[in-house]
């Protein structure tokens, strides 16, 4: 069971998140609506995992990443955008992520994601 | 229609993006001209394109439309809060979705965060657009409104 930060703009995508979330045996810890309150989130309750929107207001998911990167390297983040083209995807991997989902996802593909990544 | 054919691209980008998000069968109509103010009646979503291209991308439909939507995609009745935030999410993929479609003719385009309309409202400065009717099978009628600026004007 991981302990999750979910991070969407959208709230409709934040509770389809932990409704596959909870249902795969895992804990969400918090949710953020951008990438800035992720980064203060993230910092405060050090969650195992954190599922990470691109697209954003006030900071969005890449930024978000690097920040939260370049004060723990070994942070787990799954990008979960609608934006997945090839640039897109590897300008996410460069900034740390661990994976990409592209949206709609299938709710299989969110937990395989998962437990690659805490086992 | 009068359309060159990068623009022409974005538009059926867009639409295969649709057809690729939305699990119900998506007929297009014919691509109208927006001649005057786009009248908004129940709920739509805006998202701007910049990059490549320069313009703005609306879908616009009734609460019921939207909501079969939401029920066929994730499974729930939608309503209310939800409802305007499955309706931002959904603008927000499909022209997400475009952009890595449009990647693939060698174009890079990058999205707005969607800005979710409701009400009667009526949007001006999408004259020169176009309006291109979709029929869901099951569900209803959504419109896809696409304005497309000079390229390198945002």
């Amino acid at each position: 069971m991981a302990k999750v930060l979910v991070v969407d703009d959208a709230a409709f995508m934040r509770m389809m998140l932990k409704s596959i979330l909870v249902k795969g045996g895992h804990e969400v810890v918090g949710e953020a609506e951008n990438g800035a309150v992720a980064v203060d989130q993230y910092a405060a309750l050090k969650p195992d995992l954190v599922t990470m929107d691109i697209t954003m207001p006030v900071m969005e998911g890449i930024e978000a990443v690097k920040k939260i990167v370049s004060s723990d390297p070994a942070a787990k983040i799954i990008m979960c955008s609608a934006m997945g083209q090839q640039g897109m995807i590897v300008q996410a991997i460069q900034a740390g992520a661990r994976d990409f989902i592209v949206k709609p996802f299938q709710e299989e593909r969110v937990l395989e994601s998962i437990q690659k990544l805490v086992g | 229609m009068n359309l060159s054919s990068e623009n022409q691209a974005l538009i059926d980008s867009l639409v295969a993006s649709i057809r690729q998000v939305v699990p119900q069968t998506v007929t297009p109509g014919e691509a109208h001209p927006v001649e005057d103010a786009v009248a908004l009646n129940d709920i739509g979503v805006m998202v701007g394109i910049t990059g490549d291209f320069h313009g703005q991308v609306v879908l616009q439909g009734g609460d019921a439309a939207f909501g079969q939507l939401g029920a066929s995609m994730f499974g729930m009745p939608l309503d209310g809060e939800m409802l305007h935030s499955f309706v931002g999410e959904l603008g927000n993929m499909v022209a997400g979705n475009a952009a890595t479609l449009v990647a693939g003719i060698g174009k890079r385009i990058d999205i707005t965060p969607p800005a979710v309309m409701r009400g009667q409202l009526q949007l001006y400065g999408f004259e020169q657009g176009f309006r291109i009717p979709l029929t869901l099978d099951p569900g209803g009628e959504l419109n896809l409104i696409v304005k497309i600026n000079d390229q390198g004007v945002a």
